[in-house]
C-alpha cells in the first residue's frame, strides 16, 4: 500500500511540475499576475509530494518489502537499520529519486526565499526549475521507477546492499553531492531568466551569489566526503583516483568555483557579464553531463550504475534540449549585452579573470582527460586510457601560477592598482612564506623533495597573504575591535576559503612526497617498522557480524619504545553479496595518519599487511572543510538578506 | 566575429553530444588488441611439462591455432577447459600459454616447477585437457608483449604466425559460435 502511495505521490509531483513549467512561464509572457503567483504553491506542493515518495521508498526498505525489485536488489533483512535507510539511495533508481527530491527542495527554497525578486523574474526562475523537474521526475517515473514490483514472484531475502556502500561516509556523501549538483540548477535558472529579460546588473548578480555559493558549499563538502570515504573504504589509502565519476563531480566544482569568483566581479563592477552567465550555464550543464556519464554506461568506472542504453538515450535527449537550448539562447541574446566598466592591466578584475582562465583550463583538462578515451575510440583510433600521471602533472603546472595569483588577488584594488605601495608588504610576505616553508621542510626527514617544497611555499604564501590581508582590512576601520565586527562576513568567508585552499595544497604535496608504504608478512607477535613507528601484530581472530564474517587484526603501535596507539583492522566477507571488503585501521593526527589494512592469509599462520604512514593527509580534507565553512560564512553576509528584510517582518519567510 | 564567438559554446556542446550519442551504442569495455594483425612477438620459452624443450615463434608456424592464456589459479580458465577440450576433439589446435602469477619474495613460497606441474596435471585430469602443449611464461614476458590484461584470454594465430584475433574472457559455446568460429575458419583457409 505504502509503496503504491509513493508511486502516486511521485505521479502527483510530476503533474505539479508540468504545471509549474507551463503556467508561470506563460503568465510571464502575457503579464498575468495570477499565473505568476501560482508558481510558489506549485513549487512547494511538488516538493511535498517528492518528499512523500522518498519516505514511502524508505518505508519499503525499512520493512524489507522484497516484492519491490529495488529493495530486493539492494537490501536484506540482516542489514542494519541505518544502512537500510541509506540503501534507499544506493541504487540507480533510488538515487534518481533522491536527485529529484533535492531538485524539488531547491525549487521550494527559491520559491520561499525570493520574495524580494520582481514577480516576473520569480515566475520565470521557478518555471525553468519546473522544466528541469519535469525532465527528471519523468525519468524517475517512466525510465527507472524505484517502486516497481516483481509480483507475483518475489524473493524471500534481498541481495543486500553493496558492501562498499555500507559505510558512514556513504550516508552523507550522496545527499551532499547531489545537493551541490542540483543546486547549480538554481544559478542556471537565474541565468536563463536573465537571458530572457536581457537584464544582467549587479542586482541580478547579488541575487544569484548566495544560491551559487550554497550549491558550491554542498558540492565541496560532497566531494570531500567522497574522498574521505574512498580513503577509508577502498583499503589502499588513496584519496583521489581521477576516476571518470570523480571527474564528473570535479568539473562542475571547477566551473562553480569560477562562477562564484566571476559573480563577485559582476556584482561589484558590473562587468564580466557574458562570462558569468556562461559559467552559470556551464556549472549546471557539467552536472548534467556528469549525470549522463554515470548513468549511461558510456565510460567505465567503479561508480557507474548498471547501464541501460534507453536511459542513456533519454538523458542525452534531455541534455540536448536543456543545455543546447540554453546555449542557443545565450548565443542569440548575449551579443547585445555590453559591459561598460573599464579596468587596467594590474587590477583585481584582471586577477579574477586569470582565476577564471586557470579554473576553466583545469576544467577543460579534466574534461578532455575523462572523455578523450571516448573521442579516441569513436573516431576509430582504438582504445586508450588516460591515467593519474596525466592529471597529476597538469594540475601540478596549473596550481603554481594559480596559487601565486591567489595570494596576490585580495590585496589588489578594483580598476587599477599601483605597484609601488605593494612592494614593501609583499617583500615581507614573501620572506615570511619562505621562512615558514623552509622551517617546516627542515623538520622533515628528507629535504630533497621538490614537490613538498613547492607545496609548502605555495601554501605558506596563500595562507600568510590571506591572513595579512584580513588583518590589514580590520586595521583600516581604525581600531581592531571595531574592525573585527565591521568587516563583513563574506570577506571572512573568502579568507577562510583561501586558507582552506592553502591547507589543501600543503596536504596534497606533503602526502604525495612523504607517504611511506610497506607490504609486510606478519605472524602474531611480529613487529614491522615503518617510518619510525613499530607496528606489532598482537592478535588475529575470526569476526562474526550481522551480515558479514571475516578476520580482524589487532596491532599495537610504538614509537621509540613509547606506546602510541592500538589499531584494529578488519577484512570482512559479506555473505550475501559474496564480496571481500577491507576495513582499514586509521589512527589520525593532524601531522600524520597511521593506516593499516589486513590482506590475505599466507601459509604458516601469517598475514599480509599493508602499513602506511601518511604525513599531513588530514590536511586535504581539512582544506575542503575550511573552504566549505568559508562559503557558509559568506552566505551569512547581511547584504544578501537586506532586500528580504521587509518580507521577514511580515512574518511569512520565517518558516 | 564577436557574434560568432557567442555561438562557440553551443558548437562545442553539439560536438560533444555527437560523441556521447555514438558512445551510447558501443561497449566501453571492448578494447582493441595492440598485437592484432602483427606477427607473434619473438620469444624463447620452456615447455611446461618438458622444460628442456624451448618453444619459439618460428616453431608455431604452419597451422592456425588458438593460443589460450590460462592458469590453474584462475577459476574461469578452469571452467572453460571442458569446452576447449570439446573444440580439440573437433580438430582445433589449442596451445596453452601458462600465465604464472607474480610472486612476492617476501610472502610467497619460491617457485617450484614440480608443484606447478602436479597442479596442472591434476586440473587437466579433472576438467579435460585441450592443449597440444603448454608454454610456461614464468616472467609473463610473452603475455606482456601480446597485451594480455588477465586470464583467460585467447588469440587466434594463423599459419604464418600472424595474430588475427584477441578475445578477452572465457570461451563458451555462444562466444565460439558467434565470434571466434567465423574468424578461425576465415584464417584457417590456405
Amino acid at each position: 500500500m505504502v509503496v503504491e502511495a509513493g508511486q502516486l505521490a511521485l505521479t502527483f509531483a510530476f503533474a505539479l511540475s508540468v504545471l509549474l513549467a507551463i503556467v508561470p512561464l506563460y503568465g510571464s509572457f502575457v503579464a498575468n499576475q495570477r499565473m505568476l503567483l501560482l508558481a510558489k504553491p506549485l513549487a512547494l506542493g511538488q516538493f511535498v509530494f517528492c518528499l512523500l515518495a522518498m519516505l514511502a521508498l524508505i518505508y519499503a526498505f525499512r520493512t524489507s518489502d522484497f516484492t519491490v525489485i529495488n529493495v530486493a536488489q539492494n537490501s536484506s533483512s540482516t542489514l542494519p537499520w541505518y544502512y537500510q535507510i541509506t540503501a534507499s539511495f544506493g541504487s540507480h533508481e533510488g538515487s534518481m529519486l533522491l536527485w529529484v527530491l533535492m531538485l524539488a527542495g531547491w525549487t521550494a527554497l527559491v520559491a520561499q526565499f525570493s520574495k524580494a525578486l520582481p514577480l516576473l523574474l520569480q515566475g520565470r526562475i521557478l518555471a525553468i526549475l519546473g522544466i528541469i523537474c519535469v525532465g527528471f521526475i519523468a525519468f524517475s517515473l517512466f525510465m527507472s521507477n524505484p517502486f516497481a514490483r516483481s509480483l507475483p514472484f518475489y524473493p524471500v531475502e534481498g541481495r543486500d546492499l553493496n558492501p562498499l556502500l555500507q559505510d558512514f561516509g556513504m550516508i552523507l556523501h550522496p545527499p551532499t553531492l547531489y545537493m551541490g549538483y542540483v543546486g547549480f540548477a538554481v544559478a542556471f535558472a537565474f541565468a536563463i531568466a536573465a537571458l530572457m529579460s536581457g537584464r544582467f546588473d549587479s542586482v541580478w548578480a547579488r541575487w544569484v551569489r548566495p544560491w551559487a555559493l550554497a550549491a558550491w558549499l554542498f558540492l565541496t563538502l560532497g566531494i570531500m566526503l567522497g574522498s574521505w570515504w574512498a580513503y577509508n573504504e577502498l583499503g589502499w589509502g588513496g584519496w583521489w583516483f581521477w576516476d571518470p565519476v570523480e571527474n564528473a563531480s570535479f568539473m562542475p566544482w571547477l566551473a562553480g568555483t569560477a562562477l562564484i569568483h566571476s559573480l563577485a566581479v559582476t556584482e561589484k563592477r558590473g562587468t564580466f557579464k557574458s562570462w558569468t552567465v556562461l559559467l552559470a550555464l556551464a556549472a549546471f550543464a557539467l552536472s548534467l553531463v556528469g549525470a549522463f556519464l554515470v548513468r549511461s554506461g558510456v565510460l567505465v568506472s567503479v561508480h557507474s550504475f548498471a547501464t541501460d542504453p534507453g536511459r542513456g538515450m533519454y538523458l542525452l535527449v534531455f541534455l540536448l534540449l536543456v543545455v543546447g537550448g540554453s546555449l542557443l539562447l545565450y548565443a542569440r541574446r548575449m551579443n547585445s549585452v555590453r559591459s561598460q566598466a573599464r579596468y587596467q592591466l594590474f587590477s583585481r578584475e584582471m586577477l579574477l579573470w586569470g582565476n577564471n582562465i586557470f579554473l576553466l583550463t583545469a576544467c577543460l583538462i579534466v574534461f578532455l582527460g575523462t572523455l578523450f578515451p571516448l573521442f579516441h575510440k569513436e573516431l576509430g583510433l582504438g582504445s586508450i586510457s588516460i591515467g593519474e600521471p596525466f592529471f597529476n602533472q597538469m594540475f601540478y603546472y596549473l596550481t603554481i601560477p594559480f596559487a601565486l595569483m591567489l595570494g596576490l588577488g585580495p590585496w589588489v584594488r578594483w580598476k587599477q592598482q599601483q605597484v609601488a605601495p605593494l612592494i614593501k608588504p609583499f617583500s615581507l610576505l614573501v620572506l615570511a612564506a619562505l621562512t615558514l616553508a623552509l622551517g617546516v621542510m627542515a623538520t622533515m626527514q628528507s629535504v630533497q623533495a621538490n614537490l613538498a617544497l613547492i607545496g609548502l611555499l605555495l601554501g605558506a604564501w596563500v595562507g600568510i597573504s590571506a591572513l595579512a590581508e584580513v588583518a590589514l582590512r580590520i586595521r583600516q576601520f581604525g581600531s581592531v575591535s571595531k574592525g573585527i565586527t565591521k568587516l563583513n562576513a563574506s570577506h571572512y568567508g573568502m579568507t577562510l576559503a583561501h586558507i582552506g585552499f592553502a591547507v589543501l595544497v600543503v596536504g596534497v604535496a606533503m602526502t604525495k612526497t612523504y607517504t611511506t608504504e610497506r607490504d609486510v608478512r606478519m605472524q602474531e607477535g611480529d613487529t614491522a617498522n615503518v617510518a619510525g613507528y613499530d607496528f606489532t601484530l598482537t592478535d588475529v581472530y575470526e569476526l562474526d557480524g550481522a551480515n558479514f564474517g571475516g578476520q580482524a587484526a589487532e596491532l599495537d603501535v610504538r614509537k621509540d619504545g613509547q606506546y602510541v596507539t592500538h589499531l584494529h583492522a578488519e577484512k570482512r566477507f559479506y555473505r550475501i553479496q559474496r564480496t571481500i571488503m577491507t576495513e582499514s585501521a586509521v589512527h589520525a593526527r593532524l601531522s600524520r595518519d597511521l593506516y593499516v589494512s589486513l590482506g590475505e592469509e599466507l601459509p604458516g599462520d601469517a598475514w599480509a599487511m599493508r602499513i602506511q604512514v601518511k604525513p599531513f593527509v588530514r590536511w586535504i580534507w581539512l582544506g575542503g572543510l575550511l573552504m566549505s565553512f568559508g562559503a557558509l560564512l559568506a552566505l551569512a553576509d547581511k547584504r544578501y538578506r537586506r532586500k528580504v528584510m521587509p518580507t521577514l517582518q511580515t512574518g511569512e519567510a520565517d518558516a | 566575429m564577436r557574434k560568432v564567438l557567442f555561438y562557440a559554446p553551443l558548437a562545442l556542446f553539439l560536438v560533444l553530444a555527437l560523441f556521447l550519442l555514438s558512445g551510447l551504442f558501443s561497449d566501453p569495455r571492448e578494447r582493441e588488441s595492440a598485437s592484432l594483425n602483427k606477427a607473434l612477438p619473438d620469444f624463447a620459452l620452456a615447455d611446461l611439462m618438458q622444460p628442456q624443450h624451448i618453444w619459439t615463434a618460428e616453431q608455431l608456424k604452419g597451422q592456425t591455432f588458438l593460443l589460450n592464456v590460462w592458469g590453474t589459479w584462475c577459476p574461469t580458465c578452469n571452467a572453460e577447459l571442458g569446452y576447449l577440450s570439446e573444440l580439440r576433439a573437433m580438430g582445433v589446435k589449442i596451445v596453452g600459454l601458462y600465465y604464472e602469477l607474480p610472486r612476492d619474495p617476501a610472502f610467497d613460497a619460491p617457485f617450484d616447477l614440480a608443484v606447478l606441474q602436479q597442479d596442472v596435471t591434476q586440473k587437466l585430469a579433472q576438467h579435460g585437457d585441450p592443449y597440444q602443449f603448454n608454454i610456461l611464461d614464468l616472467e609473463r614476458s610473452l603475455a606482456l608483449d601480446l597485451g594480455v590484461s588477465g586470464a583467460p584470454e585467447t588469440f587466434i594465430v594463423d599459419a604464418d604466425g600472424i595474430v588475427r584475433a584477441h578475445h578477452i574472457g572465457d570461451i563458451n559455446p555462444q562466444v565460439w559460435r558467434t565470434k571466434l568460429a567465423p574468424l578461425y575458419q576465415q584464417w584457417s583457409q590456405p
